[in-house]
Formats: C-alpha cells, structure tokens, sequence
C-alpha cells in the first residue's frame, strides 16, 4: 500500500511496542477521537488515537482562569497570545499494524516508532486501505484502552466514510468485533449503533 | 545534620510577637506620615532638599506629593517587549573558572493580529577578558562575580531588549520592560574602584540607554522597570523634610542629630514608613502618582541625560514602583505608554506583569540545572583529560559519610 500524503500533524514523544504519544505542532490541532495515524520512522506503524490531552507545557504551572473580562473564550488566547507557546496538545495512540515492503500488517511493529517520528494523519485512500480488512480491529479491540468501545466506534466512523460500500463495511465489522469479543453481543450491537453514518 | 527546626520554632515565634507589639506604633507612624503629606508642600521640601544634607535618599519632587493619575487609555494595539535573566555565578569549587548568563525574552504583540515569541540565551563566559575588568591606565582587576556580575547581568538584559526593540519593524507602540531597577545598586558606595563603575556605566549601560532613546526618537517607545513590592522611601523620607517633622532650616543630619540614639530624631516619628504604603493609602486602582526622581548617587554621578524618574502604581493587587528614564518621563505620550501598558499586563498577569513574568520563566535556572551545569562542565573537561579537581571542602559537603 502506498503511504498517503503528507497530513503531518505532530512528532512522537514518547513511545512503546504497543503505543506512542506525540505532541501536537499546533495547540487543539490533535486528530480527533478515533483517528487513523501513521508515524514515520524505519518501521512505520499505525495507530489509532484514543486520548487527546492538552496541558501546561511546564508542569508545575497549573492554568488559571482569565477570562472572566473576555467576551468569548476566542479573546482569551487573543488577549494572550503567549499561550500559544505555554500550553500544548498531546494525543495517544494504540498501534494497530504497521507497514512494511509487503504492505500493510495489522500485528505490532518490530520495534516501535523512533522519539521525533513525525505523524501523520491517515485520510481518503490510504484509510481506506487500511481499514479494507477487518483484521484492522484485531488489536484495537484487544488494547484494553480507557473507554474502549468509545474509541472502536469512532474509528469505525471514519473508517466507514472512507469505504465504497459503507453497509458492507459495517457488517464486516460487526462479525470481526462479535468474534473478538465473544459472549458480549450488547457492546458489538452499542458499538456498531454508534459507529453507522 | 539538618536544620533544627525545633530550636529555631520558638525563636519565630518571638519575633511574630514583637513585630506585633510593633505593629500599634508602625500605624502611629503612618498615620502621621499621611497627615504630613497632606498638608505638605513639595516646593518648600525641594527647595530645603536642595540645601539639605541627608543620612537617607530623598526623592526629588518634581510634581505634586499627593497627584493622583488615572490610567489613560491604552493604544488598540501595543507591543510589550521584556527581558530577564537568570546567572550561575563563578564558583571557586568547580574544576574551571566561568559564569553562565542565561537571559529570557519575550515579544507580545496585542491587537488585530496578536502574536508572542519567547525564548531564552543562555551564554557561557570563560575568556580572560570576560572574567575580569580591567583598568587601562593602571593595570588593575577587579573580579566579575557577586553582586558585580549581578550588575553586568542587568546591563546585559538591557543590551537583549534593546536588540529586541531594535528587531520590532513597525510603529506599534511598544513598552520595554525589565524586572526590577534601572538604578545599578550594587556599584554605589565605597565597594568598587572608580574604573569598575566606569566600564560597567560608561562602556556599558549608558551606550545601551542611549540606543534605546534613540529608537524612541523615531518610534513609540517606553522603557520601565518594574519593582514588585517595593521597600523605597524616597518620598516618606520628602516628607521627614518637611518643617513639621524636620526643625531646621536646612538639615544636616550628622550635624544636627548626629549625637541622638536611633528613634530619636524629630524625623524618627515616621520612621519605617515605606512609600508604598502612603501612596497604598492614596491610589485608587489603576493609578500612579506623580513623577519623583531618584536621588542616587550613583545616577546623579554618572547616569548623566538617562537620569532616574519614578513613580507609583496601583496595579490593582499591589503598589509598585516604576522607574523611567528622564526621556519616559518628560514625555506625556510615553510616560501614558508605561502607565496604561501596565495596568494592562499586570491585569493579564494576575497582579504581575505578564510578559516580565514569562521572560522570567524563560531565564529561570534551577537548583537541578545548576547541578547538572556542573555534570556537563565536568564531563567536558574529563573529555579534553583535563584535571577535574575541586575542593575537599565541596567534596566533604557532597559525599556524605560517617
């Protein structure tokens, strides 16, 4: 599979076999809930975004209230336009597969992405791609991350807008979900109702 | 062994009490203080100032004691500039001689288009010239450490936000600000030969203030320090002047009252009164009061055209004292600048100036960044086989043993 183009969005900062985390470049610019990314690096894996978080860049600078003379929460970072610089974006992934020579693999890396690989989000073919098997929700569904089904639902919602046939898309899904989580119909059945378009 | 915070419990406690006992005669002294202001006439003190030789710095009264100024409108866009810097100081117990100056800047444009830069310098001095002054015509040295490096510090943040002020392209006004005092204490009195103030004032500071004026002259641009609770008593000690609280024509305070015990002089009955809490007493929110002018020494010697005016600011949380160069204050239009731009950074700062609190934050050195400064110098010297000594006195308190 072709690597898509370059939708660079942050670097990685931290990183394991089974997740990384990577700073955003721009304040609130993480990829939402659910996103497919890929970072770069020797082994390029992928992952699926399942907690944005966005803090002071000093931990021991806690943010207080400014805005009780703004109008609108826009004229807070207008009327300080340094904390742009002192607060960031951090989103964390779960690694979901990885590319190689022979294309697309959906079981962890070899090694994991590099500190500083840039990310990059995964829109249009190449999600599509990549979402094409079902295996894609393998070790999503297996990741045991907070709010798990939260996350596989929004995966699947972009997953679906980038498939030819969405319906069959989902049906693919709902029979890879109740196998990976077998016993539970309820969840697959909570999981799918959120995910249709 | 630690401190003995048990021994040391009771002696606190000893001191709240006296300086509660103290507290009924503090407000009697302030109470007269006010009274005297009231009633004063800054015309009269001046002229007596002028005549007058003083034990304590009085202010020069260039206005009104009791003026009162509403903070003026502020420009719909304005930029504040500021600097601050943090140093490790030259430690004889490390293995090379140097001191590091790490200064932090920062660039906030308000208005249409708001946008900030911060960063921080740190720089590294370990040539002979950077090391010592030197006096060209005898040959003599004075070490640059202490509170002398704290002085060569200050003219450094002053040379940044020039270079900062100098890189603003536009016509915004722009308010250029440092932490703490224009004036450079640390070089007044006895401690230093006359060839150290030279190079630090002449060579130094006063070519830094005059590339600042003279961007003033082709732009909107004020210049302030900024002192957060301020222990001046320039003007309370005005008002020690005045012909109520001070009997003499002109005083002469080693003449005059040179023989009584402290507390004792006809002067003493306002004694510990600060200026920030007459004038905590006298500003309204968002006020400054009149301009004064310092009286240093050190400024009237050798500061020249870039004289030392300030006054003070009710921020809203706290008094402050601004300092000024001559040519802030004699002009409306800059002076308003400095006034009006620091309402409004200490109201988007909580009480503090917001862009001097950030470029802080950018200079700070740590207690862990100190220790590891000493790793890295170590481990460089170890790399170029140089001798890593230090003294047994440094080790003794490093390694502990038993």
């Amino acid at each position: 599979m072709a690597l898509g183009g370059d939708a660079r969005v942050g670097e990685v900062v931290e990183s394991s076999s089974t997740g990384f985390v990577s700073q955003s470049y721009r304040l609130y610019g993480a990829p939402h809930l659910g996103a497919l990314v890929r970072t770069g690096g020797p082994c390029p894996a992928y992952g699926v975004v399942h907690e944005v978080a966005t803090r002071g860049i000093d931990p021991s600078r806690r943010p207080t209230a400014r805005g009780e003379g703004e109008a609108s929460e826009e004229d807070v970072y207008r009327s300080n336009p340094q904390l742009e610089h002192l607060l960031r974006t951090d989103f964390r992934a779960v690694i979901v597969g990885h590319a190689s020579e022979g294309g697309t693999l959906y079981h962890l890396p070899p090694s994991p992405p590099p500190i500083y690989a840039f990310v990059h989000v995964c829109v249009a073919d190449e999600l599509s791609a990549f979402s094409a098997s079902t295996d894609c929700l393998r070790l999503l569904a297996g990741s045991g991350i907070a709010a798990l089904e939260e996350v596989v639902a929004a995966f699947l919602r972009h997953a679906v807008a980038a498939q030819p046939d969405p319906q069959a898309f989902l049906a693919g899904a709902g029979r890879q979900l109740a196998a990976l989580i077998p016993g539970d119909f309820r969840t697959v059945e909570s999981i799918l109702l959120r995910a249709a378009p | 062994m630690s401190l003995d915070l048990h021994k040391i419990a009771g002696q606190i406690a000893d001191m709240a009490a006296g300086l509660g006992e103290r507290r009924a005669e503090r407000d009697a002294h302030l109470s007269l203080a006010l009274d005297t202001l009231s009633t004063a006439q800054s015309d009269v003190i001046e002229e007596k100032r002028a005549l007058s030789r003083t034990t304590f710095l009085v202010a020069g009264l260039r206005g009104s004691l009791t003026g009162r100024h509403p903070s003026p409108a502020l420009p719909p866009a304005y930029a504040a500039l500021a600097v601050d810097g943090s140093h490790i100081d030259v430690d004889r117990h490390l293995a090379a001689r140097c001191y590091l100056i790490n200064l932090g800047t920062v660039h906030i444009r308000y208005g249409e288009q708001p946008v900030a830069e911060l960063g921080s310098e740190p720089r590294l001095f370990t040539d002979e010239q950077d090391m010592y002054l030197r006096d060209p015509g005898s040959g003599r040295t004075q070490a640059l450490e202490g509170s002398l490096l704290g002085a060569l510090r200050a003219v450094e943040e002053l040379r940044t936000l020039a270079a900062l002020a100098e890189q603003s392209p536009d016509n915004t006004p722009t308010l250029a600000l440092i932490d703490g005092s224009l004036i450079l204490w640390s070089l007044a009195g006895q401690a230093y030969q006359d060839f150290v103030r030279r190079a630090l004032i002449d060579d130094m500071f006063l070519p830094v203030m005059d590339r600042l004026r003279e961007l003033a002259r082709s732009r909107p641009l004020a210049l302030a320090a900024y002192v957060s609770l301020p222990r001046s008593a320039d003007v309370v000690n005005a008002l020690r002047l005045d012909n109520r609280r001070c009997p003499y024509e002109a005083a002469n305070c080693d003449m005059h009252c040179g023989s009584l015990a402290l507390g004792q002089r006809p002067c003493d009955a306002i004694a510990g009164v600060m200026d920030r809490d007459i004038f905590g007493e006298l500003l309204g929110g968002g006020e400054r009061s009149d301009v004064f002018a310092t009286t240093s020494s050190i400024v009237e010697r050798y500061y020249g055209e870039h004289e030392v005016h300030f006054y003070y600011l009710n921020s809203g949380e706290e008094i402050a004292r601004v300092e000024i160069p001559a040519w802030v204050a004699d002009s409306t239009e800059l002076l308003s600048l400095t006034h009006a731009g620091l309402i409004d950074q200490c109201r988007k700062g909580h009480g503090y100036p917001v862009a001097i609190s950030e470029a802080h934050e950018q200079a700070v050195v740590t207690g862990g960044d100190r220790e590891e400064f000493r790793v890295m110098v170590e481990a460089a010297l170890g790399t170029q086989r140089l001798p890593v000594y230090t003294s047994l006195k440094d080790r003794s308190k490093r390694v502990k043993w038993l």
